[in-house]
């Protein structure tokens, strides 16, 4: 008898306290941050993805040689100082000392000549990320805290490259000894936060990095889950169960649910991504430069911005945001002027009633409105369109390259670099994917002159050169530079909202 | 046995070869894996995605393509993702358990209340009993599976805090899938119980059950039910088969890591290995399931058994 009433308490002291285990369950242990991010990239590795949804995790894990944070601001990184040599050929890095990675090896020159011979090398031949990176020729060691960066021409933008992506720095023992294969799935950088655990289409944990360079992140841990569906992400957000929904996650449609909430906040930057309607200068009436003009005058683009981006996105001049160097504040745009629409669409000789075709990206839920709302302005003034809607992969693999689309097509760009160099060649010089209609030689010109110059105030000059030229000619109809949306829980403090989503986290406490 | 079991492996490797060949080739259609890899900015140039094409293996023939996928699958080896080149059996292993469990609670629920609640309808046919739950069989079917599954969400995890809104966390993230998911199945198999019952209550031997004075629930349960237990077998077996691939706007709404979103994921990234490889194991499952249900037979019916 004894027995079973000693056998009975210790049975309900253990249902007691697993109820209260199940109960309690706190949302968070002290110190934890929880991320909610669309994408998961499948590989930590930096040489193989562009995908924003890497960089917003894998900025804690690794750094470059230089940082550029939320004000984009080129600061140091690993490299304390770093002087431009024979003509901007070639640079020599002071590295930091006292840096050790997640696994401790020691940062030193070893390391960076190994990230770069890798990256040019074999495994970076299996990667998008070597594309951006082709300027550099070689890594030459000096000692074990300099190295020279051998440049086969100068490239201006190169240093805010080295900030991100596949410049990072990699360990070179981990790697060797481990294995690529082992390092895509367990990363090990120099970073704030240490890696823990990854479980793919779930999650990737992280632990705090105490050693760090820049100082101990103030948080302890720091998970980031990977969902995709933007009314999940935000009921996750609404539950308490996710702290910070990072971009492109919140479509402008739930910023009220989210407003409306007094546990959560929205914090908004202007991003890099901007749309354009670009035009067909090949088939049918867009052709004329006077109809595409005539288009760009029906369009009022400032009360597009105004009512269907909320305020969260800004008007555009040319293909580039008010960020991106070669930004030119003074050109300006055509104006919203429907009169002189109709009277350039008369000149031209264009039937009242004429038919033209919009593709866009059928997932794209604010083009969509977008374009739905162009479509009424060009009605307004005798046009008729219909709006395409085309699967991403079709539209960017199948459409646009090859030369099929309607008379105006979405282009969407987003460049992290934030320079017009990086957007404008790719869009308008001839042979390039993205441009499949226009052959222009003076065009052609501009572009490439750019490219090599070092004088910064020398090649902002030829960029706006370029904006004025490409608007001169209305090869597209500029929309928008949409707002890199955060979803914040008032919890979270110290939270500086980065424009590339390239998010750095040991600043942040939460209550 | 060994004849019957012999040609339905057959039959299950010339399934299994069709479908992958129909689906791997409409997948390269259209689009580009080697385009979308450069989706987040960056020039692009004809060499770079000539690289990236090779180190693929898009490059190649479809057919060569395809008779080096059937290779792998000899050794098991699907191969690897083109996002981060994690091994696709890793994925898939992952994923699979996930989807399945999720497939497995939902027919268990919905089977549970179907049963009951047809016979029910059956035996009350025509009176208020059947008429409701006819209706409310109508508006199972009516309402949209992610409609009603947001509407939970906001009730359970916004509102009331009780339930996680997404993720496999726990015993309790199972509860408001599982229930989206087994309403809809429910809403179709409390009709189709309903109309094998009904059919099945025609029968003779039931007058003569009945006359023999055994009670209702034996009538029903242990001779009624037994009778039309094949047709019924039959469908819930083709429908699991379904549900593993049909689950998808489930598994995105409650961001369910399962079969439905990685193959989701993968058209959208034209991810041709994972794919490829969800596509198989998904149809190697559904060959298994109805050899299952054929064997259940034998065990329901013994007439067949003698066959």
């Amino acid at each position: 008898m004894k027995r079973m009433k000693w056998g009975l308490k210790i049975a309900l002291t253990a249902l007691v306290m697993s109820s209260v285990a199940i109960t309690a369950a706190p949302a968070f242990a002290a110190g934890k941050l929880t991320v909610s991010s669309s994408q998961d990239p499948g590989s930590w590795d930096p040489i193989d993805t562009f995908l924003v949804a890497w960089a917003a995790v894998s900025t804690n894990i690794f750094d470059g040689l230089t940082y550029r944070g939320p004000d984009l601001k080129l600061v140091p990184g690993l490299a304390e100082s770093w002087e431009e040599l024979d003509q901007g050929k070639r640079i020599r890095f002071k590295l930091r000392h006292n840096v050790k990675f997640h696994d401790g090896e020691p940062f030193n020159a070893e390391a960076v000549k190994f990230t770069f011979d890798r990256l040019l090398g074999e495994q970076g031949a299996k990667g998008p990320q070597r594309s951006n990176y082709t300027a550099i020729e070689s890594i030459d060691i000096i000692d074990d805290y300099t190295v020279d960066m051998k440049l086969k021409t100068p490239d201006p933008v190169l240093l805010t490259k080295l900030a991100g992506y596949g410049a990072m720095i990699v360990p070179p023992k981990y790697i060797k000894e481990k294995g690529e294969d082992y390092f895509n799935l367990n990363p090990v950088g120099t970073g704030a936060f240490k890696f823990v655990s990854y479980t793919p289409k779930v999650n990737i944990k992280l632990d705090a990095n105490p050693d760090y360079w820049g100082g101990a992140p103030k948080l302890s841990e720091l998970e980031y889950r990977f969902i995709s569906e933007p009314a999940t992400a935000v009921a996750e957000l609404q539950a308490g169960r996710v702290d910070i929904v990072i971009p492109p996650t919140i479509p402008i449609g739930m910023l009220p649910v989210i407003q409306g909430d007094s546990k959560l906040e929205i914090a908004s930057v202007p991003g890099p991504t901007v749309d354009s309607l670009r035009f067909n200068t090949r088939d049918g009436i867009t052709a004329d430069p006077r109809v595409r003009k005539a288009i760009i005058m029906a369009v009022d683009r400032d009360t597009i911005v105004k009512s269907i981006l909320a305020g969260q996105g800004t008007e555009i001049v040319s293909f580039q945001n008010s960020l991106s160097f070669g930004y030119d504040a003074d050109l300006k745009p055509l104006p919203y002027d429907p009169a002189g629409a109709k009277k350039l669409l008369a000149e031209a000789g264009v039937k009242p009633g004429a038919a033209l075709q919009i593709d866009i990206r059928g997932n794209d839920a604010t083009m969509n409105e977008v374009a739905q709302v162009v479509a009424s302005y060009l009605q307004m003034v005798g046009l008729t369109a219909t709006i395409k809607p085309y699967e991403t992969n079709v539209l960017l693999n199948d459409i646009i390259p090859q030369g099929k689309t309607g008379a105006m097509f979405q282009q969407k760009w987003g460049g992290w670099t934030f320079d017009y160099d990086n957007t404008a060649y790719s869009m308008y010089h001839s042979g390039e994917k993205w441009n499949p209609y226009e052959k222009d030689a003076a065009l052609d010109k501009l572009l490439e002159s750019q490219r090599p110059l070092t004088d910064r105030a020398e090649r902002e000059k030829v960029l706006k050169e370029i904006g004025k030229y490409v608007a001169d000619k209305a090869l597209e109809l500029p929309l928008y530079n949409s707002n890199a949306i955060y979803g914040v829980s008032k919890r979270v403090k110290g939270f500086v909202p980065a424009p590339d989503t390239r998010i750095k986290l040991n600043e942040v406490t939460v209550d | 046995m060994a004849g019957f079991l012999i040609k339905r492996l057959l039959q299950a490797i010339f399934v299994v070869i069709a479908i992958t060949l129909l689906v791997s080739f409409a997948i390269r259609l259209t689009g580009d894996p080697a385009v979308m890899m450069f989706q987040g900015g960056g020039s692009m140039t004809e060499d770079d995605l000539a690289r990236i094409r090779t180190a693929l293996g898009t490059d190649q023939p479809f057919l060569v393509q395809y008779f080096s996928f059937l290779k792998g699958l000899l050794t098991l080896n699907f191969g690897r993702s083109f996002t981060g080149s994690t091994p696709v059996s890793q994925l898939i292993a992952n994923a699979l358990p996930a989807t399945l469990l999720l497939a497995f609670i939902s027919m268990v629920v919905s089977i549970a209340i179907s049963i009951p609640l047809g016979i029910k309808a059956a035996t009350a046919r025509g009176k208020a009993a059947d008429q409701i739950i006819r209706v409310l069989s109508l508006l199972g079917l009516s309402f949209p599976n992610f409609w009603l599954a947001l509407m939970m969400v906001l009730l359970f995890s916004i509102t009331l805090g009780w339930l996680p809104p997404s993720g496999m966390v726990g015993i309790s993230s199972y509860v408001m899938p599982a229930v989206t998911m087994g309403v809809i199945l429910t809403a179709t198999n409390v009709r189709l119980v309903r109309t094998a019952m009904l059919e099945t209550l025609q029968s003779q031997y039931i007058m003569v059950a009945r006359a023999k004075g055994l009670s209702e629930i034996k009538v029903l349960y242990k001779h009624a039910l037994r009778n039309c237990a094949i047709p019924l077998i039959t469908y819930f077996g083709i429908q699991f088969g379904g549900l593993l691939g049909g689950i998808v706007v489930i598994e995105r709404v409650f961001n369910w890591p399962g079969l439905g979103t990685l193959a989701f994921d993968a058209v959208g990234a034209r991810d041709y290995p994972v794919l490829q490889g969800v596509i198989t194991v998904l149809a190697l499952f559904i060959v298994g399931v109805n050899l299952l249900v054929d064997i259940a037979y034998g065990l329901v019916d013994p007439r067949i058994r003698t066959e």
